[in-house]
């Protein structure tokens, strides 16, 4: 469990990132954020990069900020800094709450948050939160800066839309009002879960005004349950309506199985925790009124 | 046999009553080396010139090895050495094996002409680095011809079924039914016969660090020496030596500190076997440390994998008569200490219950798996889970309580003779009974299940009762058959005292690097007891194989006991010189004279004395001051052997004694299943255990605490997974779920203390209880969670998998109804 040898550079700029990621281009350049993922990945020698592009020393993507209405998070945002940051707490309780389910706290210590949604990880929290939020990704490569939405991000397991020479910068969250919920079901606390479930529902008087869910664990990408958003949108709060929407969007989910949970498992497990999720945001919806 | 044809026991002893150390929670003397990470593992050894290995794994389960290309390997930078498994068989010897037909299932350290599972070695490279060594392994090719595999125990009996050892002729490595009692008439008097079929998938104990060793070869003098962190089994690891083509008296293996086993590391050969190899072949020392995917796939210590078809005498108030055990256990490709494992369940196969007759049906599957080796527990665990689920189903069949049940069939008098042969030297299992019931707030917890089932929430109650046997004999490896290769050992143990000639005191351990299991604490206050002095001003060092005594060291939780023993022979030695010394300086008596407060005086006369420094000084530095026989020094040693083995009768109807010093405890978990994740989490959990006289109360907990983690794991999370290629889909703790902090809840330990009564002070072991006891008391508390709903798990980890299709089972079975 040893990497294959590469070669190694810390820039001190995006600039001088992105300028080093062409140069390197035929070595297969990788960006290094904080190698939760992708070192053990080359001590399995299943990732063998001959050069590593470390992102740890730019400054410029370690801020979390806020411009107008919108959280901006720096790719290299440590994933423990993010999870207690006050304006994490105020602007987008959902990606807080996720983040204390992402491994241990070694491990979101050095863990990025862009490194978690570049990784893209089909059972990873962050990626399903980002799609929740209609989060905006922001990439930078040698044609300039593009913005990508989430729900154009994710495209596969383990692959996003960032071409190969490009960095993630920023995530960008817009303000969601609402009641958030971040929930999941792992089998050991701060291993990958088999299914999550990031919600956000406004209510408006007596109706759901509009809800979005996205799922983690059950597709090869990160998921929105259209069909219980759709079902939620105008109607009661109640029992009735969250099993509706739950059903709606049971029927069209068809996991795969592996050693953890077969597809019939972890359809009974997303029919729980889809439950646990809406009703959990729902509840602090209506605390929040 | 009859009582009256038994061999004799060993005479019953009186305890000293007012013991100052042995039961007391001293801190450990151990801990200071490893809480400053100054324990001296492996992976901190560097011998200057050193190289390391890294061995070649088999991606197949079954494979034919058509051809192996090592020339560009062996061109890359920084390598010295590629050594194939053909090349290997010419410089090696087939690996040391206990197996039942070592020339049928041959076992090597790589695989030679074809790979039987996926890890199993093929190539080792000798490179200036671990990083290089893995470079070049990258660049061997094998051609393999893959062969269908053989994952499933049962399928692997059946006529067919792909081969793993062509010359065995079949996958039954062992067969045999024995009868003990007589069970024809207890299941024909019987008034109900409970029957059930049960599942226990592998595991294993992981350990901090993996198997490893340095090896040097000195070509000059024909020398090797290799540090391991195997158990320095002095009396057992020369055959290393016959392995390696060399004698034995040219080889010294050092002990180093385990970091971790839980079993896995007993008599672990192979990495010494590759280290010592590679070292010869470059001429250099060479370290070969498994990395976790080595250790995981190819550790050679899986633990058990056992299909069980069981069937229950009982009577209808309660009384069990006899027990019929038919199991297939699935060994792997290969079978080391042969079904030892049964052995071990044998020896308190009947749990704390009187029943008279047992039979056991044990049939031994070979696979293309990663062999079996030890695991806390060693196949008892198993026994106790599966005798615990029996017992339930049992009590539900029959209507009655649970704790009634198991109460009603309690043995009562001591010492008790088994039906398989095997003593229980002592117990108290209603005393250890009522003080769980206690403890755990067991009828409390009724009414709080009660109060959840009306808002449909499922907790349920785990009660079991159930062996914990310490200070195996060899025999258990032993009388499977009716003519073994070999007479049988008697596992000693050796300490060597020596008093220097200021009164200090050092004792030599032979072997026993640290396994987690205190020894140097164990033996400090052992000593503390014998000479009044303070446990920690004991000295305690390890002595290499070469230089050493008879000993093996830990395994079966009978390091305690048998160190107690040598300690005690080589105090009684080092006192009787030290009190002829004593004598002759006083000019008395020795008869006269009394050892009080570490030293000898005229009894009733305390101004005429001699303390142990006195008398030491005297003997190392002035020995004209005494008689021409008397040698200078005060050093002893004691080779103790097993205190109670007797042998197996002729027709193995009564396997004889073997496992003699019985404890016993009783788990009460409380848990509670979400129907619809079928996930369990625990509420509270309480263990009370009698291991004898207690030691040192705390570390023993840290063993209930340790093996009750384990048996978590056993439980709910840990598996080996093959999928139905032989594919090993569990190879990182990514996949295989270890609990941790957060997955095992706080427990509530008490001890109780029967002494045994043929050991020092009552001592008993208890290094394995926890993993002995929470499987099985997990199981059945899940069982009372559901079993309103009909649900009955039957198979072990109780996986979300798993327990969700029990329960969508019974949800389709009541919508049938
Ligand atoms: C024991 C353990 C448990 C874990 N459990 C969980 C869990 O429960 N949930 C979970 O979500 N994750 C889990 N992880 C993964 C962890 O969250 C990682 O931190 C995360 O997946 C990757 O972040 P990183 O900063 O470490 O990225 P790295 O490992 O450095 O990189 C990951 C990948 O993303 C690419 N990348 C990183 N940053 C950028 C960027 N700015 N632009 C473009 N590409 C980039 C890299 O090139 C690489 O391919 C676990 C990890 C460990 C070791």
């Amino acid at each position: 469990m040893k990497p294959p040898p590469f070669q190694y550079a810390a820039p001190t700029s995006v600039a001088e990132a992105v300028e080093l990621l062409a140069a390197h281009a035929d070595d297969d350049a990788r960006t290094l954020a904080g190698g939760q993922s992708l070192v053990p990945l080359m001590n399995f020698r299943l990732a063998q990069p001959g050069y590593l592009v470390d992102l740890g020393r730019i400054e410029e993507l370690t801020r979390i900020r806020t411009d107008g209405d919108t959280l901006v998070i720096g790719a290299m945002v440590r994933q423990s800094d993010a999870e207690h940051a006050p304006e994490v707490a105020l602007r987008a309780p959902l990606l807080a709450e996720a983040l204390g389910y992402v491994a241990h706290p070694p491990v979101r210590n050095s863990g990025t948050v862009g490194g978690s949604i570049a990784h893209a990880d089909p059972a990873a929290e962050l990626p399903a939160v980002a799609l929740a939020l209609d989060a905006e990704l922001v990439v930078v490569g040698p044609q300039g800066t593009r913005t990508v939405r989430a729900a154009d991000f994710f495209v596969g397991p383990f692959a996003t839309a960032i071409e190969a020479g490009e960095i993630l910068t920023e995530v960008r969250f817009p303000r969601r009002d609402g009641g958030q919920s971040f929930v999941e079901f792992a089998r050991t606390h701060g291993n990958f879960a088999l299914v999550g479930v990031a919600s956000v529902i406004e209510t408006d008087g007596a109706t759901i005004a509009r809800a979005s869910i996205a799922m983690s664990g059950v597709a090869p990408v990160p998921v929105r349950a259209t069909a219980a958003e759709e079902t939620l949108a105008g109607s009661a709060p109640d029992d009735a309506s969250i099993r509706a929407a739950v059903d709606a969007a049971v029927a069209g989910l068809s996991p795969s199985g592996d050693a953890h949970g077969s597809a019939e498992t972890r359809t009974d497990i997303a029919r729980s925790y889809l439950r646990r999720g809406i009703e959990l945001a729902l509840t602090r919806a209506q605390d929040r009124r | 046999m009859t009582t009256t044809d038994r061999p004799a026991a060993p005479p019953v002893r009186t305890h000293k009553e007012d013991r100052t150390w042995v039961g007391r929670s001293i801190r450990r003397v151990e801990d200071p080396k490893f809480l400053r990470g100054r324990g001296g593992y492996i992976g901190d050894m560097t011998v200057p010139g050193m190289l390391y290995a890294a061995v070649l794994r088999s991606p197949h389960a079954h494979a034919v090895i058509a051809g192996i290309d090592v020339v560009e390997a062996l061109a890359a930078p920084g390598v010295h050495a590629v050594i194939t498994g053909e090349q290997a068989a010419e410089l090696c010897d087939p690996l040391p094996d206990f197996g039942p037909n070592p020339a049928a299932h041959t076992w090597r350290c790589l695989a030679v002409d074809k790979v039987r599972y996926v890890g199993e070695g093929v190539a080792v490279v000798v490179a200036d680095s671990r990083y290089l060594a893995e470079d070049a392994l990258a660049l061997i090719e094998v051609e393999y011809e893959p062969l269908p595999a053989v994952v499933d125990p049962e399928r692997a009996l059946e006529d067919g079924a792909p081969l793993v050892h062509d010359d065995l002729g079949s996958n039954c490595a062992y067969e045999r039914t024995f009868d003990f009692g007589d069970v024809e008439r207890d299941f024909a008097e019987a008034d109900v016969i409970v029957t059930d079929r049960l599942r226990w998938h592998r595991s294993g104990g992981q350990p901090l660090e993996t198997v490893g060793a340095v090896a040097d070869f000195d070509h000059a003098t024909g020398a090797l020496t290799v540090h391991t962190n195997s158990l320095s089994f002095t009396s057992y690891l020369f055959m290393v030596a016959g392995t390696m083509k060399i004698p034995a008296n040219k080889l010294d293996i050092r002990p180093v500190p385990a970091g971790g086993s839980f079993g896995s590391k007993l008599f672990a050969t192979k990495p010494a076997v590759i280290a010592g190899m590679c070292s010869r072949q470059v001429g250099r020392p060479v370290q070969y440390l498994e990395d976790r995917v080595d250790n995981m796939s190819n550790c050679d210590h899986h633990g058990s994998d056992r299909v069980y078809d069981v069937r229950l005498a009982v009577m209808r108030d309660g009384t069990i008569r006899g027990v019929d055990i038919d199991t297939v256990e699935d060994y792997g490709a290969y079978i080391q200490f042969g079904v030892g494992h049964h052995g071990n369940a044998l020896a308190q196969v009947v749990g704390p219950y009187a029943m008279t007759s047992v039979r056991y049906r044990v049939r031994a599957a070979l696979t293309n798996k990663n062999q079996q080796g030890a695991y806390r527990g060693f196949g008892s665990e198993v026994n106790n889970w599966m005798l615990e689920q029996m017992v339930d189903k049992a009590a539900r069949e029959l209507d009655l309580d649970p704790v009634e049940l198991r109460r009603r069939n309690f043995i009562r008098e001591f010492p008790h003779f088994i039906p398989t042969g095997n003593v229980y030297d002592s117990g108290d299992y209603d005393a250890v009974l009522d003080k769980a019931l206690e403890l755990s707030e067991y009828k409390r917890w009724r009414i709080e299940q009660a109060k959840a089932r009306e808002e449909g929430r499922c907790i349920g109650i785990g009660l079991i009762t159930a062996q914990e046997r310490s200070v195996f004999s060899a025999t258990e490896f032993w009388f499977w058959f009716d003519e073994p290769g070999a007479p049988v050992t008697s596992m000693p143990e050796s300490v060597t005292l020596k008093v220097d000639a200021t009164g200090g005191i050092t004792a030599t351990l032979y072997s026993c690097a640290f396994w987690g299991n205190s020894p140097e604490t164990m033996v400090a206050q052992l000593v503390a007891e014998e000479f009044d002095c303070d446990p920690h001003d004991v000295s305690i060092v390890y002595q290499g194989s070469k230089n050493g005594l008879p000993a093996t060291g830990p395994g079966g939780s009978r390091t305690t006991v048998m160190l107690a023993g040598a300690v005690e022979g080589a105090t009684a030695k080092i006192k009787a010189k030290a009190l002829r010394a004593a004598a002759h300086l006083l000019e008395a008596n020795p008869d006269d004279l009394e050892w009080v407060d570490g030293g000898y005086q005229v009894k009733g006369v305390p101004e005429q004395r001699k303390s142990l420094a006195d008398i030491a000084v005297m003997l190392h530095l002035f020995k004209h001051s005494f008689p021409e026989d008397m040698e200078s020094g005060l050093e002893d040693s004691k080779v103790f052997d097993h205190p109670y083995t007797t042998m197996p009768s002729a027709d193995r109807t009564d396997l004889g004694v073997f496992y003699p010093f019985m404890g016993h405890a009783c788990h009460v978990p409380v848990v509670e299943v979400d129907l619809e994740t079928g996930s369990v989490s625990f509420l509270a959990y309480a263990a009370v255990h009698d291991c004898g006289t207690l030691v040192n109360p705390r570390s023993l907990a840290g063993h209930i605490v340790g093996g009750t983690a384990q048996g978590i794991g056993t439980a709910l999370y840990e598996e080996f997974v093959y999928d139905d290629d032989g594919q090993l889909l569990t190879s990182s703790f990514l996949d295989y779920l270890i609990p941790s902090a957060m997955e095992v809840p706080e427990l509530r330990i008490a001890h109780h203390e029967t002494p045994s009564p043929y050991t020092l002070h009552g001592i008993k072991g208890g290094g394995e209880g926890g993993r002995m006891m929470a499987p099985a008391a997990i199981n059945v508390a899940v069982n009372d969670a559901l079993a309103h709903l009909g649900v009955r798990v039957t198979e072990l980890p109780i996986t979300p998998d798993r327990l969700r299709a029990a329960i969508r089972a019974a949800e389709s079975a009541r919508g049938r109804e």
